[in-house]
């Protein structure tokens, strides 16, 4: 035994003689026991073994090769430790020395998440039912008894329209309970398309201002919007609605001598401009690369629930992602050129409603009240403007400003014509190039022309209206005081509420083109890996690919380019676009078979319905999530035909309550349908629906409904005076439906906010259902609550002028039933007048929540 | 105890008592680790303020006032500004003198703050990620330079709850001239639950948007509408099972109800004595403005409030000084100048100081070269690796100074120090790491600091 020990103890490094001092001074310093990084110590044998958050278990006995801790010092896991020193290579020998002495584990322990990579195999099984009852039964669980027809009308309602039942309606299931042909109905309902456009709006990062500086609008997304709406209407088979919104003006030339792509085709590619856009950077390539990184992580993960953002700047962490694959993805989207192209309004009826629209206004900002305000304004102000400067400069010398004027007198100047036009062209050279020649020849010129100068009062005469406008938006004028200043700003804002209200008619859409490329235009730089993501560090240059956790290799695309090979440019979003809606790809599917049931029953199969990788949660039920996944893509790809499959299972007609509810507390089984509360668009739209006062108007340019009251001051971005929010021409468009409100990034609708809407900046795949005070006050004191709730007091006084009966129709309307003679007599005792009672009902949680 | 008591103590987590799992998410949490600092005031100058006239000496800039910018060639295609050559070099606006004990260097534009410069520790030649507005304030007020991340006060009300039950716990006191960029997306919740996002308070006695009852609406009316909407829920509860959220809602409407009455008095300054007022800058118009925002920022600390950002600064009156330095500086000093030396004594008189963490900062520093975008008025360009940010209260140093920019004030002299440290700093001094705060969104555990930041060790006590 002797020369066995003896052996062992000369080759096995002992952890605290030898190991111990490695990391202590190498790693303690961010691993130890004040600070431990990523959870991960260095403190002790234990700690350094079980790892940090980052990788889990750091050391696999036996296993230095798969070990995080060895991977990670010798540079093979991103980032190398210690960072920007790397041990010496004797350590790291000692290091996989002691690793390699532990005891063997099997080396597999850090299995590789697969599953989102392998094409789904259909299960055995006919129904939703069998795959959620096989599980309910395998813990000694059944489904909950079915609900009650009106619980069920209410849910249906608010699951495909994001509208209550009227009480007419509610009345009719309640008598008939059909409930397959209550759902086809609703199916059919064009309020459908505006209920879960919304949902894919979440989705698409939808918003229509920059979202930075200043925060402009980026153009006419609201056509895109209308596509969406219109797509869910007509259940346009999602794998096209993914070739368009991908594939757009991508499509092959349509014959030799027709090479126009279809044009419509842009609208829904307005999904690859939908994304905050900074107008104001100044660094072309920084812009690029941040535009081709956005569109990355959204295809990715809207379409694939594949969260690729984090490999911009390295490898993946969790999911085998690697950073050159995401280049290889952005290569897709190298030949976009971010432009707008003018699509005509493809609807007839729309077409000629714009075109009246357009009309109306341009012959509005021609000779409207608006324009004759200001006209009046500014001929009243520009004598003014005259005097004064004349006033000011009188006894004073020449500056140049005074030569400028001189300058541009067209009668009786000191200066010759031909003077005139060589200053105003050696002028126009400096100012354009910024040339410190050409600066100085006009420096020069300038100098010249001064010492001939003769100051002439009549100089000022030339000042005309753009002059006048200048100094209207001088903040430090010595002409017009703060109040003339500030009144010239309101009568050209209220004329350029025109002038904006007239670019939202216009047949223009939010889209991207592609660039010509040779022999039409110049060479495209190719994609480049970016070393740490940065735009400064491009590293080597790379072809459109797939990523190969799904291909196995990384072999380029074969891209589909034009057939008649005239432009070359053409066809690789498409190539990308039809290889994600393909049954072949095993991600694209299930990830919408997962988020329509997500919308559904709150909570995702997969409950992260993003990110299908290592990070995001387990299916609960795979088989169910691949038997919809292949029922989907049999049915064409139609999400109305989910809908039916989901909503006529018991699974979904199940009640809230299930008296066994404590054995799946968090209804991971789907015991029971789960209570939500209803979204900010819901609830807004509800109150103004129940009122009578909704405008169901669909479509067309975003309308503003009224801010608070005085939110209104803040509303102002200072600069230029531009208004954030917009009084609506008419004030029904203030009531319309939530997704027709301006999406304005800086600027959400107060009561929108509190209620979980999403940002519009980055893909909301859900959304969450807080609750807050502040949702309370928007509820309790909120304009529209009370304007709303006393149109509905009004509406059901009209009917009758007996309180019993105002009670039973206030709840009929709202909740959808009668009340009980508990709550009649508790009703008929409270002082508030009708329209209390209605706000008290449209606050109640029977309202608030769908069951 | 009646039951609407009960609710309301369980709602907010108080006594032990939780509805299941749907307690108030403002409740109060542990921290990290226990330091010193409980409330947050993020002192935010939108535009750009210039470390050179402000708080960098810079003797070179002096010397060769008005002489080419020697290093302009290396700075190319690194800063990306607007100027077109030459660009000749501004001095400092005014004289930088030496402050307090620890010989700080501060403007002389800045009497109040170089009074209380004993307090604060700062940090020089922190770097963000973009030379534009938009992306900076996103980059420095959300550790994101786009837009939708969590706003780093929502983070931090995210970490600890807020010890205010009648008030939000991350408050945002705007400049009155207009929205800073990004509006709301810059005290947003990003990817965090709703409940975390900053209220605006705006100017006048109703400071939350619809806090104040409907004309013609008596407390009494409110009160007997509010019973029978609590009856109501409850006949609705009755019967329910697994009903969590429908209480915590209903706790959430007494809430509310009580808000109405404290948020009014937080915003009533009557009580404060005219020399408290003074203290703040009140008594003069210029900086009245920001002095009554700063007032209100202390009022709120001192009710538990865990991070109040005051904004300064908005369109045209940003510190975004391209023209008129010598006219504008001046002017930007002048408004907060007393509001913020005046805060800080007061705070420190009041005991406040050290469980109060103060912060200023920006969203870039400014080039020491004129952009030549205003003949005759230079103006100093935008530059991201010039940004000064200090420190105060907590367990911050006192007189500490870490990094600094070379000579000229370009970027920082050693090694550049990303914004990224700055929040990973700030965290810290409220009892957060910035590894273990972290939430799960898009696949990722997002954090403030991204991949991470380095705690400023170098400033702390």
């Amino acid at each position: 035994m002797w020369p066995w020990v003896f052996l062992f103890a000369a080759v096995v490094p002992d952890f605290d003689r030898e190991i111990a001092p490695i990391l202590a001074s190498h790693c303690a310093k961010c691993h130890g026991g004040t600070s431990q990084l990523s959870g991960f110590s260095v403190e002790s044998r234990d700690l350094v073994i079980s790892g940090g958050k980052k990788h889990g278990k750091a050391v696999i006995g036996g296993h230095p090769e798969t070990s995080p801790l060895i991977q990670m010092v010798k540079g093979e896991l991103n980032p190398q430790m210690p960072v920007g020193k790397p041990l010496a290579a004797k350590d790291v020998e000692t290091l996989e020395a002691w690793v390699k002495s532990l005891p063997a584990e099997d080396s597999s322990a850090k299995k590789e998440w697969r599953w989102p990579y392998e094409k789904p195999v259909r299960p055995q099984g006919k129904s939703v039912d069998e795959f959620v009852l096989a599980k309910l039964k395998a813990k000694g669980l059944g489904l909950a008894p079915e609900a009650d027809r009106r619980t069920l009308a209410r849910r249906a309602y608010f699951d495909l329209i994001g509208l209550p039942p009227t009480a007419e309606e509610m009345a009719e299931f309640v008598r008939e309970g059909d409930f397959p042909k209550l759902v086809e109905r609703l199916l059919a309902d064009p309020r459908y398309g505006e209920r879960w456009g919304r949902h894919w709006l979440d989705l698409a990062r939808y918003g229509e201002t920059s979202g930075l500086e200043g925060d402009g609008a980026i153009g006419n997304a609201w056509r895109y919007r209308d596509w969406v709406i219109e797509a869910f209407n007509r259940d346009l088979p999602y794998d096209k609605f993914i070739i368009q919104q991908l594939g757009g003006g991508d499509e092959h030339s349509q014959s030799r001598n027709n090479y126009a792509p279809n044009v419509q085709g842009h609208v829904p590619l307005g999904f690859l401009r939908l994304a905050p856009w900074d107008r104001s950077n100044l660094v072309a390539d920084e812009v690029r690369a941040n535009y081709l990184a956005e569109v990355t992580a959204a295809t990715s993960s809207v379409f694939l629930g594949l969260t690729v953002g984090c490999a911009r700047c390295h490898d993946h962490k969790y999911d085998p992602i690697p950073q050159k694959d995401y280049y290889r993805w952005q290569a897709f989207f190298n030949t976009v050129q971010v432009e707008n192209v003018t699509v005509p309004y493809a609807d007839e009826a729309f077409a000629e409603k714009a075109k009246a629209k357009i009309k109306e206004i341009e012959a509005r900002l021609k000779d409207g009240p608006e324009k004759a305000a200001r006209d009046a304004y500014e001929k009243e102000a520009l004598p003014k403007l005259v005097a004064r400067r004349r006033e000011l400069a009188a006894g004073k010398p020449a500056t140049i400003a005074d030569l400028r004027l001189e300058m541009r007198r067209k009668e009786k100047s000191q200066f010759s014509r031909d003077e005139q036009r060589h200053y105003a062209l050696v002028k126009e050279d400096a100012d354009r190039t910024g040339d410190p020649e050409e600066k100085a020849a006009l420096d020069a010129l300038e100098k010249e022309l001064m010492a001939r100068l003769k100051l002439d009062p009549a100089r000022f005469d030339v000042l005309e209206v753009t002059d006048l406008r200048a100094e209207m938006n001088n903040r430090q004028s010595k002409v017009f005081s703060e109040a003339e200043r500030e009144r010239h700003g309101e009568l050209t804002e209220s004329l350029q509420v025109w002038q904006r209200r007239l670019g939202r008619w216009q047949p223009v859409a939010l889209t991207v083109k592609n660039v010509p490329g040779p022999p039409n235009g110049p060479a495209i730089a190719p994609v480049r890996v970016l070393l740490r993501g940065d735009y400064r560090l491009p590293g080597e240059p790379v072809e459109a690919g797939f990523p190969t956790a799904f291909t196995g290799k990384a072999e380029a695309a074969k891209l589909e380019t034009d057939r008649y090979r005239q432009f070359p440019t053409r066809g690789h979003r498409l190539t990308l676009a039809k290889w994600i809606a393909s049954k072949d790809n095993p991600l694209t599917a299930r990830v919408m078979a997962n988020r329509i049931w997500q919308y559904h029953f709150g909570t995702g199969i997969v409950a992260t319905p993003s990110d299908f990788g290592v990070n995001g949660e387990r299916p609960t039920h795979p088989e169910l999530l691949d038997w919809l996944a292949h029922e989907f893509m049999d049915s064409g790809w139609s999400i109305k035909a989910m809908h039916r499959k989901i909503m006529l299972s018991a699974t979904y007609r199940q009640s809230g309550e299930n008296p066994a509810w404590e054995k799946d507390t968090e209804n991971k089984l789907l015991s029971r349908f789960p209570r939500r509360r209803l979204e900010g668009e819901e609830l807004r739209d509800s109150i103004l629906y129940l009122s009578g006062r909704l405008n169901t108007e669909r479509g067309g340019p975003s309308v503003f409904p009224p801010l608070p009251a005085d939110l209104a001051d803040f509303a102002r971005y200072g600069r230029g005076g531009a208004a954030m929010w917009e009084p609506n021409e008419r004030d029904e468009d203030g009531r319309r439906r939530s997704i027709y409100t301006f999406q304005r990034r800086s600027m959400p609708l107060p009561m929108m906010a509190a209620f979980d809407a999403p940002v519009f900046s980055e893909s909301c795949d859900r959304r969450s259902a807080t609750t807050t005070p502040l949702q309370a006050l928007a509820m309790m004191n909120g304009n529209l609550m009370h304007e709303e709730a006393a149109q509905l007091a009004k509406r059901v006084a009209a009917e009758s002028t007996d309180r019993t009966v105002q009670v039973k129709r206030a709840f009929s309307i709202v909740l959808g039933r009668a009340p009980s003679a508990a709550e009649l007599e508790r009703y008929k005792g409270f002082t508030g007048d009708l329209a209390a009672i209605c706000r008290v009902l449209l606050n109640a949680n029977e309202f608030l929540y769908v069951e | 105890m009646t039951r609407r008591d009960w609710l309301l103590q369980s709602y907010l987590g108080l006594g032990g008592i939780a509805l299941a799992g749907q307690e108030n998410p403002l409740a109060p949490k542990v921290a990290h680790w226990p330091a010193r600092a409980k409330s947050c005031i993020f002192l935010f100058m939108e535009g750009g303020v210039s470390q050179m006239d402000l708080f960098e000496n810079k003797p070179e800039l002096v010397k060769r006032a008005g002489q080419r910018m020697p290093q302009a060639g290396n700075t190319e295609g690194e800063i990306a500004t607007f100027s077109a050559a030459p660009n000749r070099i501004i001095p400092p606006i005014a004289p930088l003198r030496q402050w307090g004990q620890s010989g700080r260097w501060m403007s002389e534009l800045m009497p109040a703050l170089g009074g209380v410069a004993d307090e604060l520790a700062f940090v020089h030649g922190v770097k963000v990620d973009n030379n534009n507005h938009g992306p900076a304030v996103y980059h420095t007020l959300t550790g994101n330079q786009f837009p939708g991340s969590a706003s780093v006060g929502a983070w931090m009300t995210y970490g600890l709850g807020s010890a205010n039950r009648d008030l939000p716990g991350f408050v945002v006191l705007g400049d009155r001239r207009g929205a800073t960029i990004g509006g709301a997306g810059v005290w947003g919740n990003g990817f965090l639950p709703a409940a975390y996002q900053g209220t605006l308070f705006r100017n006048g006695d109703t400071p939350i948007v619809d806090l104040k009852r409907p004309e013609g609406m008596s407390e009494g009316q409110q009160r007997a509408e509010l019973d029978l909407l609590q009856w109501q829920n409850e006949q609705h509860r009755a019967g329910r099972t697994n009903t969590g959220e429908l209480e915590a809602r209903i706790a959430a409407y007494e809430l509310a109800f009580r808000m109405q009455s404290k948020a009014p008095e937080l915003v009533d300054l009557n009580g404060e004595t005219a020399a408290t007022k003074k203290l703040y800058g009140m008594d003069d118009p210029i900086s009245e403005p920001f002095g009554r925002q700063c007032l209100l920022a202390r009022r709120m600390v001192e009710r538990g409030v865990r991070f109040v950002m005051t904004l300064h600064g908005a369109g045209g009156d940003r510190w975004d000084d391209h023209g008129d330095v010598k006219g504008r500086i001046p002017k930007h000093c002048k408004e907060v100048d007393q509001p913020v030396g005046g805060l800080i004594q007061d705070l420190k008189a009041r005991g406040l100081l050290d469980d109060t963490l103060v912060v200023w900062a920006s969203e870039m520093g400014r080039t020491p070269f004129d952009n030549n975008l205003v003949t005759d008025k230079p103006g100093r360009d935008h530059n991201q690796y010039g940004l000064a940010v200090w420190m105060a209260g907590g367990n911050v140093k006192k007189g500490a100074t870490f990094g600094e920019t070379d000579d000229f004030s370009v970027r920082a002299a050693g090694s550049p120090i990303p914004v990224r440290d700055v929040h990973a700093t700030l965290l810290h001094l409220m009892g957060l790491e910035q590894d273990r705060l972290t939430y799960l969104h898009a696949g990722r555990y997002k954090k403030l600091t991204d991949i991470g930041g380095r705690v400023i060790k170098e400033i702390l006590a």
